[in-house]
């Protein structure tokens, strides 16, 4: 789940258009990460399992961050013979308006040959929330493969309040099991949520053909009967 | 709007404030006033008798246990309403540090000032601000070939939901094992994940046995 903008609004920055050869990615901390991401992400959290923190710095300011992290449980099952060492997910992506047009491209490039040239990780997953107008535009702007609307992991609602992910509630309960959960006496729904689109990069090529689901093509924005967006 | 020094004894905390300070943000503040004096005015408007703090009820508190006698006040004519919602507005219209520039000023004050002394006046610990001036320094690729070769050597997680009666049952056998499992701690430094290691390889050894 990321985000292209503060405002997904593409607008141009506040430093000029050359200023992007300026840009620097550097390691920075999951508490500084989490700060950034908690004040500007429209998500306003950072989940459990991220594995890398890198920040967007410009003329010394930290303009944006980039965390990968576990992801979704199965997400490695996608490629054949794929274990859950072999895939990172990015799991949020914030920039601020300040920064350059392309600056996303620009950061999201420099990570990925990073991984590529540092690691032995072999793809990188993406999910992008088409329910808050998110359709991935980064995502195909730099070449990564769609492989669809993934299943959608419900919420569950304990009755105390918060919708909790299935992986905290698993942490927490010792299961996200409703059968289970009902037979103690708690009194648990499960609450759908929307698909999200699903982007692959692959880092290592020759695992591009150990794809186990199809490539389609990009979704775009709908347009009304008038051709507007 | 005149700021005035008033004597101490003339001016009372708010009973309305509600910013609270905990006692190792009291003592940084005490370093602070302590080195560098009151350097901020506090804010006061004339009640009945004296004068009521609008800002610096936890200064005022310092100021008393270091027998400052008179205090520069900002004086403000305003009424209840108003005097709650300027002490609202002093306290939280601020804006927020940029954390690349943060680090980088940081780095600076450490080049000069040893950081016991940085620690004692800002609300850091030794290993955020270690954290916080050493933003930047690292290249990508350093970081993540440090990633990697972590994450080679890393003890994996697994992990099991189970009922107490089914926890107990594997507790009493990784028991049983255990003298064993810390006599081959070459395999793993956890002693208890060698035990149910020992336990899993005697049953498959056994089951290929059994199927030869």
């Amino acid at each position: 789940m990321t985000s292209i903008r503060t405002n997904q609004i593409m607008v141009a920055g506040s430093y000029p258009s050359t200023a992007l050869h300026d840009l620097r990615l550097i390691p920075i901390s999951r508490v500084d990460a989490k700060k950034l991401i908690v004040r500007n992400h429209y998500s306003h959290s950072l989940p459990g399992g991220t594995k890398m923190s890198f920040g967007t710095v410009l003329n010394g300011r930290l303009l944006g961050v980039m965390t990968f992290g576990v992801g979704p449980f199965y997400g490695y099952k996608l490629v054949d013979g794929a274990t859950p060492d072999d895939v990172v997910t990015l799991t949020r992506l914030w920039l601020s308006d300040e920064l350059p047009r392309n600056s996303e491209s620009k950061v999201l490039g420099v990570a990925l040959r990073s991984l590529k040239r540092d690691t032995s990780l072999k793809f990188v997953l993406a999910y992008s929330d088409p329910a808050v107008g998110h359709l991935g535009i980064i995502y195909q702007a730099t070449n990564w493969l769609y492989t669809g609307l993934s299943t959608a992991t419900p919420l569950y609602d304990i009755g105390d309040g918060t919708l909790h992910h299935s992986r905290s509630l698993a942490h927490q309960l010792g299961s996200h099991s409703i059968r289970y959960l009902t037979l103690q006496g708690i009194n648990a729904k499960a609450i759908p949520q929307s698909a999200k689109h699903r982007y692959i990069y692959f880092l290592d090529e020759s695992w591009h053909s150990r794809l186990g689901v199809p490539v389609l093509p990009y979704p775009k924005k709908e347009r009304d009967i008038d051709g507007n967006n | 709007m005149e700021i005035i020094e008033l004597p101490i004894e003339t001016l009372k905390e708010a009973v309305w404030n509600v910013n609270q300070v905990d006692e190792s943000m009291m003592q940084r503040l005490r370093v602070s006033i302590t080195k560098y004096g009151l350097v901020q005015n506090l804010v006061v408007r004339q009640v009945a008798v004296g004068y009521e703090v609008l800002s610096g009820n936890h200064r005022l508190k310092l100021l008393k246990e270091l027998y400052i006698t008179m205090v520069p006040c900002v004086v403000v004519d305003i009424d209840d309403a108003h005097a709650r919602l300027l002490a609202q507005a002093l306290n939280h219209i601020h804006g927020d540090d940029d954390l690349g520039l943060r680090a980088e000023l940081i780095r600076e004050v450490l080049r000069v000032l040893p950081e016991k002394e940085v620690l004692a006046i800002l609300p850091e610990t030794p290993g955020s601000l270690s954290g916080m001036a050493s933003m930047g320094q690292e290249t990508i690729a350093t970081f993540l070939q440090n990633w990697e070769k972590a994450r080679a050597v890393r003890l994996r997680n697994l992990i099991f939901k189970m009922t107490q009666e089914q926890l107990l049952t594997i507790e009493k056998a990784i028991d049983q094992i255990l003298p064993e499992a810390k006599r081959q701690q070459g395999i793993s430094p956890n002693a208890r994940g060698t035990a149910l290691y020992l336990i899993c390889k005697s049953f498959v050894d056994k089951e290929d046995k059994h199927d030869n």
